[in-house]
């Protein structure tokens, strides 16, 4: 799926008139995160976000820098604001992470006897997956439900955080930062010189050469 | 109107991307969606070229010995200066659809090979119309005959495109399909180039009577030919200036003006006289002026849009058409050949000062 | 990057409207001037809130000669200047504070559904500016669900002109449904690709459809360019092309002579021993103060209000200000929000242009074949990529699913509804033991659907299915878990027994408190409310200029 866009990437933008000086800001900063900036979790919760980070948005091997999710979870959970609802079922954001890694390392020991970083992939979906359908339920949840922090906060939280950054933007062929600049071709197949080209099945080479020309 | 063609011929192959270029990019062939939208500007080009050339073999042998300049006496009577001034607005009204058709074709990114049809008859007609408004002699020229004909098929051939393009469209023949489908009234300008350019050769068949088109007094189907393609313009000027929702006073301009200009013109044909010819003259000038004011007006509004002209490659395209006024400009000129060549007509056709 | 003089600092952080001046929307590090009042001269009218009901009812008083001055927790933003293309960064527009959320159907407030900043919500609203279908005003009496408002159509049909007008919607040069309206200021904007799909599919099934009428720009207007189609419309508009209240209502206001305290949260409404409304408590700059005034307006959206409303309880007013129905936070209505997705064989790319580009209000104006009470109308949408990809996971995808379906963004299409929901007690907002870092009790939600929504819900999910497939979509599949929109909890009615304001906004209990926005409607509607709201305060502004010329403030 990484080819559907071959060459597209939504930075060569970023000096050109689709971006203006807030954008560029902001999208600097997160730019900026490193992959093993964390100062919010400790080593242990770090070591279980980094695994799950990689389980729930598995990222190209070849990709030169990873979108440091857990990294930014990290920063928003350091200074960021709340997202303006909380269900009664789950304590604040911050606790309700700190508890659910510390759970799901629990739940990886009482099951495997290994904690959940040192699981094999498909043993961390398993687990993952129970975790999502309710299926777990130990002591170290201390009554938070797994299945409603699964949705509300887990993935809501990750999959945000992803999509926040450029190379996940790159990877869907979305058009990135618009401002000043928008867009002028708004119907079906229509794509402005600026905008990713898709490519037809076996025509990588022409999409290449189109997405080397978009700024 | 030609210049606002050349920014996007330079397209995005020329500007090197900001921050370096990585090597071995820049000199890459063009991708495939590139490569379409550029072939159809450099069609357009081409056929301007190819027309131009084309003129220039065939060029008129005699003219450059026979005068120097318009002023002078000619070889070719008074029906072959009416005849070079409408091969010269059609020229000019060639050039508003070319810059038009290309900006417009290239925001549709030449989607369709046809699309292309309009950037080489409008080419072509500029260039069969210079090579028009250089020849003295007083007979028709088969090229340009040939040209002028293809002119107005195109224009035929486009607007039933056109309405296709548009009754296809959810909603069909909607307001909405009207302001943003493919717009119906424009091929007619290629169209009306092509009338115009016939004409001009029919005009120049002088010699032997009063000129005639069709079998009809020449300086009347010329008139009505200028003030129905002012009233057409105006049509669609008025269908697009209510899409602006008429934000600016200066949009009823052209909505007024002209409409008031072309009925001075047509009040000729049976109100004859100096009085109303002269009142008709300043009209006609007035348009001609607007065309070209509105250009200006239009190049504000793309200026007043989101990131201003530092946005052209999107403004120029979602702004005001820049080529669009400069029609009625065109149109002007013919309306004022006309008069003129009912002026020599009536003054006996012979030798006269050129009035103006 | 830091400004010396004051309110050049960070917007989120230090107040800019003071010092006789506020921002100028309109130019990047302007200024216009702001008359300012005193805190100890009680102002004719100091007003919580400066969103779609607020800030509309601030310029209407304003231009009326009262003083006023309106309150915002939220900040003085300059689109221009201090909008990203971004959808992380531009949560500093929504309302993000801890609520709790309980009930049956625990909402998901934030994004879609609150603002936090001058000019409200409209500030990343989508710009859908719709009329009721006039037998929702008399929804009980006509058709038999909910309740009746105490306006009548035909009034309210030239206060939606009134605000079309300020806002210059953009709409098609007819509208299909509904009695005859004005034309609207400007022409509707290009359809997308995902309207065109909307269009397609309603015209396969045979119903009619509309490009909607948007209060974005689709022609140059005074200072503000035309709409460039970037995408970003909920994210709030950074070329001022959206017409918000904090572009057009508040400049209005501002140059009237009305006064704006951003970042300046009130707490409390305090009353007298007459039973009157003395002022405002406010927090701003880390200091509580007081603001006197002769009437006060609340206006914060149907869950503050009553949150205020409610924290305002003294002895006099045990249950909380204007409750003696006991309604204050009961009948929350949100409206449905559920949507069908599918893919297109042809490139969408549905992140161009405003998100909403055409509608249906069929159902709204259809009763033939509904199982159900109340009305919809659904939209074609425009996600961006976070909010795709949590519509995403929301089915429960993850890992390489996720990031498969994902890869389809371009291709991806949708319809989504905006539905009414009948009013509920049982649907309310109370106020949780928990308190936010003023000190003040945060609000609790519960809510959940009746049978009817449900009901709604499956016809319109079956209908925009079909629709969507219709239209040549494969794979279609229901989102069948988001609302939007919040209304209700302070009812206007003709019965003090059965409401909490009069149909001039009037508070029965407290005669010179007044509560203009979203809380008032008896019923929602099958539309978006923002024109509703910005209708009922223009109303409520004549009204109070019209009672004052007869001495019955």
């Amino acid at each position: 799926m990484s080819d559907r866009y071959p060459g597209y990437d939504v930075l060569a933008k970023r000096d050109g008139l689709s971006w203006n000086d807030k954008t560029r800001e902001v999208v600097g900063r997160r730019l900026a995160v490193g992959i093993d900036d964390h100062r919010f979790f400790d080593e242990a919760e770090w070591g279980v976000l980094r695994a799950l980070c990689d389980r729930i948005l598995p990222q190209p091997p070849e990709r030169e820098r990873p979108v440091p999710v857990a990294a930014l979870l990290d920063l928003r959970l350091r200074e960021g604001p709340g997202d303006g609802n909380r269900d009664v079922a789950l304590p604040p954001t911050d606790v309700a992470w700190k508890r659910a890694l510390a759970a799901l390392d629990a739940e990886s020991r009482q099951a495997q006897g290994r904690g959940f970083p040192d699981l094999t992939p498909a043993e961390q979906d398993a687990l993952l997956r129970d975790m999502q359908e309710g299926r777990l339920a130990g002591p170290a949840w201390q009554g938070m439900a797994p299945k409603t922090f699964f949705s509300a906060r887990l993935l809501y939280d990750l999959v945000g955080l992803y999509y926040a950054h450029p190379a996940a933007w790159s990877e869907i062929g979305f058009g990135g930062p618009a401002s000043p600049r928008g867009y002028v071709r708004m119907g079906f197949d229509g794509r402005d010189p600026w905008e990713a080209a898709e490519a037809a099945p076996g025509r990588e080479d022409a999409a290449r050469r189109e997405n080397r020309h978009v700024r | 109107m030609t210049m606002a063609l050349l920014p996007l011929t330079a397209l995005d192959a020329v500007r090197p991307p900001p921050g370096g270029v990585p090597a071995g990019v820049a000199r890459d062939p063009l991708g495939a969606g590139r490569r379409r939208v550029r072939n159809g500007l450099l069609a357009g080009l081409g056929g301007v070229a190819a027309a131009a050339a084309l003129a220039w073999v065939l060029r008129p042998g005699p003219s450059r010995a026979a005068g120097t300049d318009d002023g002078a006496p000619d070889d070719g009577g008074s029906t072959v200066r009416a005849g070079r001034r409408l091969n010269r607005a059609a020229a000019l009204l060639g050039a508003s659809v070319l810059a038009d058709s290309a900006v417009e074709h290239y925001r549709g990114s030449f989607h369709n090979p046809a699309m292309i049809t309009p950037l080489l008859a409008s080419g072509a007609t500029i260039a069969a119309s210079l090579h028009g408004s250089l020849d003295r002699r007083p007979r028709a020229h088969r090229f340009r005959d040939a040209t002028y004909a293809a002119a107005a098929l195109t224009g035929i051939a486009g607007t039933a495109f056109h309405l296709c393009n548009v009754t296809r469209r959810p909603g069909g023949l909607s307001w909405l399909n009207l302001f943003y489908g493919a717009p119906i009234g424009a091929p007619a300008a290629i169209g009306l180039a092509g009338l115009l350019g016939f004409a001009a050769e029919r005009v120049r068949h002088g010699p032997d009577g009063p000129p005639s088109v069709a079998g009809l007094p020449a300086p009347q189907v010329l008139t009505v030919l200028s003030a129905a393609g002012i009233l057409g313009t105006v049509a669609e000027t008025a269908l697009l200036h209510f899409r602006g929702a008429y934000h600016n006073p200066a949009m009823y301009l052209p909505v007024t003006i002209p409409p008031a200009a072309a009925a001075v013109l047509l009040r000729t044909l049976w109100h004859d006289g100096p009085g109303p010819r002269r009142a008709a003259r300043l009209a006609m000038r007035a348009t001609a002026g607007l065309g070209l004011l509105g250009t200006g007006f239009h190049a504000f509004g793309v200026h007043r849009n989101m990131g201003g002209w530092g946005n052209w490659r999107q403004n120029i395209l979602n702004g005001p058409p820049l080529p669009a006024p400069p029609s009625y400009t065109a149109l002007a000129f013919a309306g004022l050949a006309a008069l003129a060549l009912r002026d020599e007509v009536a003054g006996s056709g012979r030798e006269q000062g050129d009035g103006r | 990057m830091s400004d010396e003089r004051p309110g050049g600092g960070d917007p989120a952080e230090a107040p800019r409207a003071c010092h006789g001046r506020a921002p100028d929307v309109f130019v990047p590090g302007g200024w216009v001037p702001m008359r300012e009042h005193g805190e100890d001269e009680p102002v004719d009218f100091a007003i919580v809130g400066t969103g779609a009901g607020g800030g509309t009812l601030a310029c209407k008083l304003a231009e009326a000669g009262f003083s006023v001055v309106a309150f915002d927790a939220g900040a003085y933003w300059r689109p221009l200047e201090d909008f990203a293309s971004d959808e992380m960064e531009q949560q500093k527009l929504y309302w993000t504070d801890d609520r709790l959320c309980d009930g049956e159907l625990p909402l998901k407030l934030g994004a879609n559904n609150s603002g936090k900043a001058v000019g409200g919500s409209t500030v990343h609203f989508a710009m859908v500016s719709l009329r009721f279908r006039p037998d929702w005003f008399k929804s009980r009496s006509r058709l038999g669900y909910g309740a009746d408002w105490p306006i009548d159509w035909r009034e309210m049909w030239r206060y939606y002109a009134e605000v079309e007008r300020a806002l210059q919607i953009s709409g098609p040069v007819t509208y299909p449904w509904g009695p005859k309206r004005p034309r609207y200021p400007r022409r509707p904007h290009e359809l997308n690709a995902a309207a065109q799909v909307l269009a397609a599919g309603a015209e396969a099934l045979g119903i009619g459809w509309s490009s909607t009428p948007l209060a974005t720009l689709s022609s140059p207007h005074g200072k503000a360019p035309p709409c460039v189609y970037r995408g970003f419309c909920v994210t709030g508009c950074s070329t001022n092309a959206k017409q918000s209240v904090l572009n057009t209502w508040l400049p209005r206001a501002l140059a009237a002579g009305a006064e704006i305290r951003d970042l300046a949260m009130v707490g409390r409404v305090e009353t007298d021993r007459r039973g009157l409304a003395t002022g405002v408590h406010y927090c701003r700059e880390g200091r509580w103060r007081f603001q006197r005034a002769l009437n006060v307006v609340v206006a914060g959206y149907a869950i503050e209000t009553p949150r205020l409303l409610l924290n305002s309880a003294s002895g006099l007013f045990p249950d909380g200000l204007a409750n003696s129905s006991g309604l204050v936070g009961r009948n929350l209505m949100v409206q449905l929000n559920q949507a069908v997705w599918g893919r297109m064989d042809r490139e969408v790319r549905s992140y161009k242009g405003p998100p909403s580009l055409a509608l249906t209000e069929h159902w709204n104006y259809t009763d033939e074949g509904k199982d159900f009470h109340g009305g919809y109308c659904y939209m074609s949408q425009g996600p961006l990529p976070i909010v795709w990809a949590r519509t995403l996971s929301g089915r429960g995808l993850w890992g390489e699913a996720l990031m498969r379906e994902m890869a389809d963004y371009n291709h991806s299409v949708g319809l989504k509804m905006v539905g009414e929901c009948l009013p509920d007690e049982r649907n309310r907002v109370t106020l949780a033991d928990e308190t936010d870092r003023y000190g003040l009790r945060i609000p609790r939600i519960t809510y959940g659907f009746g049978d009817n929504e449900k009901r709604m819900i499956r016809h319109a999910l079956d209908f925009m299915g079909r629709a969507l497939e219709a239209a040549g979509a494969r794979g279609v599949w229901e989102q069948d878990d988001d609302t939007c929109h919040l209304n209700g909890t302070a009812r206007m009615g003709e019965d003090p027994a059965t409401s909490v304001v009069n149909a001039d906004c009037r508070s029965w209990d407290v005669p010179n408190l007044w509560i203009c926005d979203g809380s008032v409607f008896p019923t929602v509607g099958g539309v978006n409310p923002s024109l509703t709201i910005q209708a009922v305060a223009c109303r409520t502004g004549d009204r109070i200029a019209a009672l004052a010329r007869r001495g019955e403030l």
